[in-house]
């Protein structure tokens, strides 16, 4: 599904955000992306949602070598991978609707399909409710939860969040894990970049952590305490 | 369309089979659907547009009022058609019935509109009404004043004029004509001096227009770039974050035409009184002409192309420039 291979990524100046990464995510694969800050998860993000470039080597997504994405087709790749951030980045002005409904919109749904869908969506996080609040009225938890409906509404087989429980206390984290671990049942393979050790540690999930831009460990994170 | 993945059902248009005709309507519908959406965009900051939509009725208003300007002086120039007009004053010795063949001759002559006949008696008559002579000339043994051939040409052009002018003095029983052919160069010059320094003037206020708008939408892109970094982010093109943008440039087009022709219109109102009062003075059957319809829709497609060709400037600078920085 998604493949890094001998990834490099440096910035001018000469800061190495990654170094030499290589890893693959199958189908239908739930793993986590820890790290300290500046260790280069959120290089490793923009690199799959084609914000940045790699200097050196390939990012593969269904075995798409995302160098050949022009820059006129990168909104269609993107429209294939959801990404939930972590300042979660919802239309203020707009309602929770049209938030989730915006991928929809974009991609040219109208009418009873769309609301269907986005319904759905807002079901599955449980803000069914809430359809026609401002996002400013809701909590932080449920402001995040209405971006994770907007990044799954059209069905990308692709998920990637970055630090979605960044803002949240460890009960309302779960929660969001437990979303993300229900999309996965369904077949979407799911990347969530986190600091929140303690979480990943207790969740079970093949763990990628970088430090200083290089992978140094691919697996089960068996131990409770920082490996940095 | 799904580049990565070649089975994946997304697209919501394509995923249905939709006849052509109902993706047509659709089309449509969706158009008019955005264009209702900008004009709400520009209700919900009303203090911006109203001043942008000022700005840029005041701006076409010059360029129409200019042109009323020209047409109204040509107007006024066209009635003096009659200053084109040629007199041939006839030799003393001249017959009446070489007079009446040359008035036949000219009549039949391609160039020639109308020709008149002034008698050496009628001259007298008039002269002494208009003179107030009228006594004083009964002292007189003889008639003094020659017979006049008043020639109107078809083409009262100041050149043409002068090539019948000097065709016709040429005619054996012509003392000499006249035509007062430097006061209507002098008209034409003016006139058409007056045109260009409209046009020149037009173009300018016209180009302010564009970068009034152009500038009005950046300043709106650059409002909204969160909103534009979210909608890049979930996969949306360039050409449909521009849309709405392209949409409002062409709202501000037609509310400023609008305003425009009103400020036009009013502003005739205010000057027909004293106009009337001036002509009427001067026993002149002057008009003052307002916009006609064909005026009126050219100044409203003036102004929507303007709206539209000032924002797609700016928003295919702008859109593109702005990337996502980071998730």
């Amino acid at each position: 599904m998604l493949e890094f291979d001998q990834v490099s990524k440096s910035y001018p100046g000469g800061f190495v955000a990654l170094d030499r990464v290589s890893f693959k995510l199958e189908k239908g694969e739930m793993a986590f992306l820890t790290g300290h800050s500046g260790a280069g998860k959120s290089t490793l993000l923009k690199l799959i949602s084609l914000i940045e470039r790699p200097s050196v080597g390939r990012v593969l997504i269904n075995d798409v070598d995302l160098s050949r994405i022009r820059r006129n087709h990168i909104p269609y790749v993107r429209r294939d991978v959801g990404i939930i951030f972590q300042n979660h980045r919802l239309l203020m002005n707009h309602t929770v609707f049209d938030n989730v409904a915006l991928p929809l919109v974009i991609e040219g749904f109208s009418g009873k399909d769309m609301v269907k869908r986005v319904h759905a969506a807002l079901d599955k996080v449980g803000l069914l409710d809430k359809v026609r609040c401002l996002p400013h009225t809701l909590s932080g938890g449920e402001q995040q939860r209405v971006g994770i409906a907007r990044a799954v509404v059209n069905k990308p087989p692709l998920l990637l969040a970055d630090e979605p429980t960044g803002n949240l206390d460890p009960d309302l984290s779960k929660d969001i894990m437990r979303v993300f671990e229900a999309f996965n049942q369904v077949g979407v393979s799911v990347l969530v970049a986190t600091h929140d050790l303690g979480l990943v540690a207790r969740m079970k999930y093949r763990t990628l952590t970088l430090k200083q831009g290089k992978m140094i460990n691919d697996g089960l994170l068996q131990y409770q305490e920082d490996p940095l | 369309m799904s580049i990565l993945f070649s089975g994946r059902v997304s697209s919501g248009a394509s995923a249905h089979k939709i006849s052509p005709a109902r993706r047509f309507v659709m089309f449509w519908v969706n158009h008019v659907r955005q264009a209702l959406f900008s004009l709400g965009e520009l209700w919900r900051t009303p203090s911006a547009s109203i001043l942008t939509i000022g700005v840029l009725g005041v701006s076409l208003t010059l360029p129409a009022t200019l042109h009323l300007l020209v047409k109204n002086v040509q107007q006024v120039s066209d009635s003096f058609t009659q200053a084109a007009e040629i007199s041939l004053f006839i030799k003393a010795d001249s017959s009446a019935t070489q007079i009446s063949s040359l008035q036949k001759i000219l009549q039949a002559d391609n160039a020639i509109a109308r020709v008149t006949h002034i008698s050496k008696q009628q001259a007298l008559e008039e002269f002494g009404q208009v003179s107030g002579f009228g006594a004083a000339l009964n002292y007189l043994t003889d008639n003094p004043l020659p017979d006049v051939l008043l020639v109107l040409p078809k083409n009262t052009a100041a050149e043409s004029a002068r090539q019948l002018l000097e065709r016709l003095s040429k005619e054996r029983i012509v003392e000499f004509g006249k035509l007062d052919i430097d006061w209507l160069t002098r008209l034409d010059a003016i006139v058409s001096l007056l045109r260009q320094a409209v046009l020149v003037i037009a173009l300018l206020l016209l180009g302010a227009v564009l970068l009034i708008i152009g500038n009005t939408i950046r300043l709106s892109i650059m409002s909204k770039k969160d909103e534009i970094e979210v909608m890049k982010l979930v996969g949306a093109t360039d050409a449909f974050i521009q849309r709405p943008f392209l949409y409002s440039g062409i709202w501000y087009g037609v509310f400023g035409g609008l305003l425009a022709f009103l400020i036009v219109e009013a502003m005739l109102w205010w000057l027909q009184g004293a106009i009337v009062s001036v002509t009427s003075l001067y026993g002149s059957e002057f008009r003052l002409m307002a916009l006609s319809v064909p005026e009126f829709f050219s100044l409203m497609l003036l102004a929507v192309l303007l709206g539209l060709s000032g924002s797609y400037l700016s928003v295919r600078r702008h859109i593109s420039a702005i990337e996502p920085t980071g998730p």
